[in-house]
């Protein structure tokens, strides 16, 4: 039904605020991809059927609630049962009825669905006391997994569409754009332009029609912050943007997602469809008399579709090529027209600024990086998944703290942040403070979010040459440099991890970024070196070892190196025989085992199986 | 190319969703067209075209820049592996390398039976259970050398 | 465009004025300043893909900052100073045609511009499939401008091209060969004999010139330009030679004859 006034808003709120507190445990199953693709689904419907067999709904006041994604999904499929914040583990189906049992009914813990912490080896019951929670503050990602994504009044019953409310009833939209400027919010996709400063410059461009989207185009792999707000909260992004039109005063806008998250778009179009219904969208909204609506516009798959101009491109139907940007889009975008595009969880810090205070937003973080900042924390960490921390905060706290250390306790290398317009930071900068100008200055970016923690199996030039061959793979290859020059310099790292790589290689790098960096037409062409630039300033003895000594200590590129047992450390389990996907390990059980070089594919499924760390790069 | 028989009521289905002339929902189009017959057939393409007013150069030049395309069908079991950065340095790379010799195809081609595609696609998102491969898209996280080859083995 | 503003602005510390909606280089053309380009064709919109035309830009009050624009697109703007050529400049230049001899070493085109910044073999890997295509999509352009955008783009990045859609000989084309005409590295082919043009995979039948019997252009191009000026298709069926002979020979006869073409005839004094 219809939500016309401010007023039957908090009369909506009320209810399914009541009809919330009624229930008196409940159960919150993580319906994420992560923990979907481990099986999350099968324990959801095992959960519904014993509890409604049992009759345990009016029984014991329960609900049941699949959410988006906790973040932690290296350890799914996730079940929390509050409001005690029990927190379960890699939950099979076989679990159900145990769990049922003993916590739901009689309040008991099972301890062996605890999470287990890396370090401390002591198991931790809540939810809160996890390092791995318990270091965030939430603010883009404030509900999700508490709220079921696909309910709009369990939205509306956390508080939601209130900032609309306010926006439109109580505040201009000059006041709006003050209070975004205030609260210091800078886009989260990478650039890191002041948004209120942007939303003003589009408001003061003369126009009939003034357009607001949002970049759902999630590109940077080994990011997927945006994809699990899509998933999880889709209508704070909806409700950020409808905040954002009535500030820049549109009246229409697209959502581009990727096509690669077909879960995102699914929640994404139900609470388009959700809100409309309830007048969140549409004509004359909460009786204001504004009016804005949005479409999904799904992408085809083109990294370069992030970039604003190729992704207004897309939007209208056409190929996403990049124009030069000498004419703003905030000024000259979608249709010719003032255009403000602003990230996933940029929109989705929007409602919790108007909601709580432009001040109390520019109080978190640094001075010129304020908020929070949501990263994914993946690569050779133990804890993987997605947090969100407050700006100002160490990448060391990150990775060792939040993230438990490197797996294995391996050494530290490197992490790879801004995904393949970043870079690589090595050991020494780990104390930086993470914020948009820190990590530029130390020669990567934010970027969206993406941080990839490396060890020492990770080889750097092989790190570099993967960066370049995506981007050679994703150049629009409408600008020379771009085209030729980046996949050039892709043949050079080629060479070099080929063990073919020549002395004054290095030098031929430098002098082509260069040139890349200064005349490339758009930013994904002009940061496209950026991955060499940072491994050549940290790691350029890597490089020298692969041209001048023919060694990948890492042990990754092939042809550089071969892998041997060490006599000392075998211990001759069988593990790598088992995990050899070629049968080069010969051995008898309790003896040295040994690797024939000859059909060895240096595949490392050895390496990476052996627990006494037997298997030695030479 | 050599022509294929595309249902004409399939695809006047797909063309009823969009508005005659509006050349914007080209894309839009297109991926209804690539998810309802597996591919782009250059017959649907054409009708596409006319229905939109857009030039049949337009309608190509989409479908060969965008990745979700494809001109060719393409196998029973689509199998993607992840390339994002976090399943790079997890061992992607060696993936796609033993699913290439078993197959013996190349990434972004199918069996001449027509029973496997081969796909690399930049990151799915699901970075902490890399690295990550999707069949027909399911997604399988921790894949270790030697498991996939083993699915492959018994679905061939 | 006779109500535009006047800009001032700087090229080469020489000062210039010009109309507001100019680029630097209809400024510096028009001034004879030279600054290289490929992909830029004065009766089509710029792009900015062959990247050439960099220029450096700083101004007054941009507090030392100074960048590289490709001056095809840059907008002029009052105050501007500019720089067509320096060091950094140069290295790009060379660096770019460095690049293009890589893709397309048999270019003869190609060749030249590079062998005027002293590049007479490519200093980085050759290309494997040989293409003399540059990429420079005047063909695209022209043909978009022309009204048919028969051909276009295909794929991205390194392994983008220009191709006929779905590899069959393009419905839209017409056969005019204005692609083939504009293509500055001579990739596009044609044959043309007395009765047929073969262009992209097409036959297209000539019309003759009903003065002299050569062919003019093919039927299909006849009729969409006869259809797009609304005119008969007959008043466009003399050869360029033929249409130029009868012109020519008007203006003579009517000196002769001191008359108006069409009035009465008079005999010569």
């Amino acid at each position: 039904m219809r939500i016309a006034t401010v007023q039957s808003l908090k009369v909506a709120a009320k209810k399914a605020r009541s009809e919330r507190e009624s229930i008196k445990t409940e159960v919150l199953v993580c319906a994420g991809t992560g923990c979907l693709a481990n099986g999350s689904l099968a324990v959801v419907e095992s959960l519904e059927r014993s509890i409604c067999s049992r009759k345990l709904t009016a029984e014991l006041k329960l609900g049941l609630k699949t959410t988006g994604c906790h973040g932690f999904c290296e350890k799914g499929p996730l079940v929390v049962i509050q409001p005690k914040g029990i927190f379960y583990k890699g939950v099979k189906p076989k679990d159900v009825k145990e769990i049922i049992e003993k916590t739901l009914i009689s309040g008991e813990v099972i301890e062996r669905l605890l999470y287990r912490d890396p370090n401390t080896k002591e198991r931790i019951e809540e939810y809160t006391e996890i390092p791995f929670y318990s270091r965030q503050l939430r603010i883009a990602l404030r509900n999700i997994g508490k709220i079921d994504p696909g309910s709009i009044d369990d939205y509306i019953a956390v508080g939601g569409y209130a900032g609309l409310a306010t926006a439109l009833t109580e505040m201009t939209p000059e006041e709006v754009i003050d209070s975004i400027t205030k609260s210091g919010l800078r886009g989260r996709g990478g650039g890191g332009f002041p948004a209120g400063r942007k939303w003003k410059t589009c408001r003061n461009a003369p126009a009939e029609t003034r357009y607001v989207l949002c970049n759902a185009d999630e590109g940077d792999p080994g990011a997927f912050m945006d994809r699990s707000i899509c998933e999880g909260d889709p209508h704070a992004v909806i409700e950020g943007m409808v905040i954002g039109a009535w500030a820049v005063g549109a009246n229409s806008g697209s959502i581009y997602v990727r096509e690669e998250y077909p879960l995102a778009v699914k929640h994404l179009q139900l609470a388009i469809d959700q809100a409309r219904e309830k007048g969140f969208l549409g004509d004359d909204i909460l009786g204001s008399g504004f009016s804005y609506d949005v479409h999904i516009a799904r992408g085809g798959g083109a990294f370069v579709c992030g970039e604003s101009s190729a992704l207004m491109k897309s939007v209208a139907g056409e190929v996403g090529e990049p124009r030069a940007k000498y004419i703003h889009s905030v000024i000259r975008g979608l249709h010719d027209q003032p255009t403000v595009l602003n990230n996933v969880e940029t929109w989705a810090n929007v409602p919790w600024i108007i909601n709580e205070g432009a001040e109390k937003f520019a109080t978190l973080g640094t001075g010129k990086s304020t908020g929070t900042k949501a990263f994914s924390l993946v690569g050779k960490v133990k804890n993987t998944g997605l947090v969100e921390v407050p700006m100002g905060i160490t990448l060391r706290e990150i990775i060792f703290e939040i993230g438990g250390g490197i797996i294995g306790d391996r050494p530290f290398k490197a992490v790879q942040t801004g995904g393949p317009s970043g870079g690589c930071l090595p050991e020494d900068k780990l104390d930086l403070p993470v914020d948009f100008d820190t990590l530029t200055e130390a020669g990567s970016m934010m970027g969206s979010g993406g941080m990839i923690v490396m060890d020492d199996r990770t080889c750097m030039v092989d790190t570099a040459r993967y960066f370049l061959e995506f981007l050679v793979d994703e150049s629009c290859g409408k600008c020379i440099p771009c085209r030729e020059g980046v996949h050039q310099l892709h043949c050079i790292l080629e060479d070099i991890c080929a063990g073919e790589g020549q002395p004054g290689d290095i030098e031929k790098i430098e002098s082509l970024s260069d040139v890349i960096v200064s005349a490339s037409l758009c930013a994904l062409g002009k940061s496209a070196p950026n991955p060499i630039l940072s491994t050549l300033r940290y790691f350029r003895n890597e490089y020298e070892a692969h041209i001048n000594d023919g060694k990948c200590a890492a042990g990754v590129c092939r042809n550089l190196f071969s892998f041997e047992i060490s006599e000392e450390a075998c211990v001759g389990c069988g593990l790598c025989i088992k995990a050899c996907p070629v049968d080069s390990i010969l051995g008898e059980k309790k003896e040295v085992h040994r690797i024939n070089g000859k059909t060895c594919t240096r595949c490392g499924a050895c390496r990476n199986i052996c627990a006494v760390d037997a298997i030695k790069v030479v | 190319m050599t022509k294929t028989c595309v249902d004409p009521k399939k695809a006047r289905k797909i063309l009823d969703r969009y508005p005659s002339g509006d050349g914007t929902s080209l894309i839009h189009a297109l991926q209804d067209i690539q998810a309802e017959f597996g591919y782009v057939p250059c017959e649907a393409a054409e009708l596409l075209c006319e229905h939109l007013s857009v030039p049949i150069s337009k309608a190509f030049s989409a479908a060969t820049f965008y990745k979700a395309f494809s001109l060719e069908p393409k196998g029973d079991v689509v199998i993607r592996v992840c390339t994002g950065t976090a399943c790079h340095i997890r061992g992607a790379q060696t993936l796609v390398d033993e699913l290439c010799s078993i197959l013996n195809v190349a990434p972004g081609k199918t069996t001449k039976d027509l029973k496997f595609t081969l796909e690399t696609v930049n990151c799915v998102g699901a970075c902490a259970m890399a690295p990550v491969v999707s069949l027909n898209g399911e997604y399988h996280g921790n894949v270790q050398p030697g498991t996939m080859s083993k699915k492959i083995r018994g679905g061939k | 465009m006779t109500n535009n503003k006047t800009i001032n602005l700087e090229i080469d510390g020489r000062f210039f004025q010009a109309d507001e909606g100019m680029t630097i280089l209809e400024v510096a053309r028009r001034e004879g300043i030279e600054i290289p380009t490929l992909c830029q064709h004065d009766a089509l919109e710029p792009v900015g893909a062959c990247r050439l035309c960099l220029v450096e830009i700083t101004h007054p009050n941009w507090k030392g900052w100074k960048g590289l624009v490709t001056s095809c697109l840059y907008p002029i703007e009052e105050g501007l100073q500019v720089t067509t050529n320096n060091p950094e400049i140069h290295t790009a230049r060379k660096t770019l045609l460095d690049l293009l001899l890589a893709r397309c070493p048999e270019a003869t085109y190609i060749q030249k511009c590079a062998a005027e910044y002293g590049i007479t073999a490519t200093s980085f890997k050759k290309r494997e499939e040989e293409t003399t295509c540059i990429l420079c999509g005047l063909c695209v352009r022209v043909c978009a401008a022309k009204g048919c955008n028969a051909i276009g783009a295909t794929g991205r990045g390194i392994t983008k091209g220009i191709a006929v859609p779905f590899r069959q000989p393009p419905p839209d084309c017409i056969g005019c060969a204005s692609c083939a005409h504009i293509c500055p590295t001579d990739t596009i082919k044609y044959t043309d004999t007395e009765d047929l043009r073969k262009i992209w995979g097409h036959k297209f039948k000539m019309v003759k010139c009903v003065s002299c019997g050569r062919p003019v252009m093919p039927e299909k191009q006849l009729e969409f330009e006869a259809a797009k000026a609304g005119l008969d298709a007959k008043y466009l069926t003399t050869c360029p030679q033929c249409s130029q002979d009868q012109t020519l020979a008007t203006v003579q006869s009517s000196f002769q004859s001191k008359t108006v073409p069409g009035g009465s005839l008079e005999v010569a004094r």
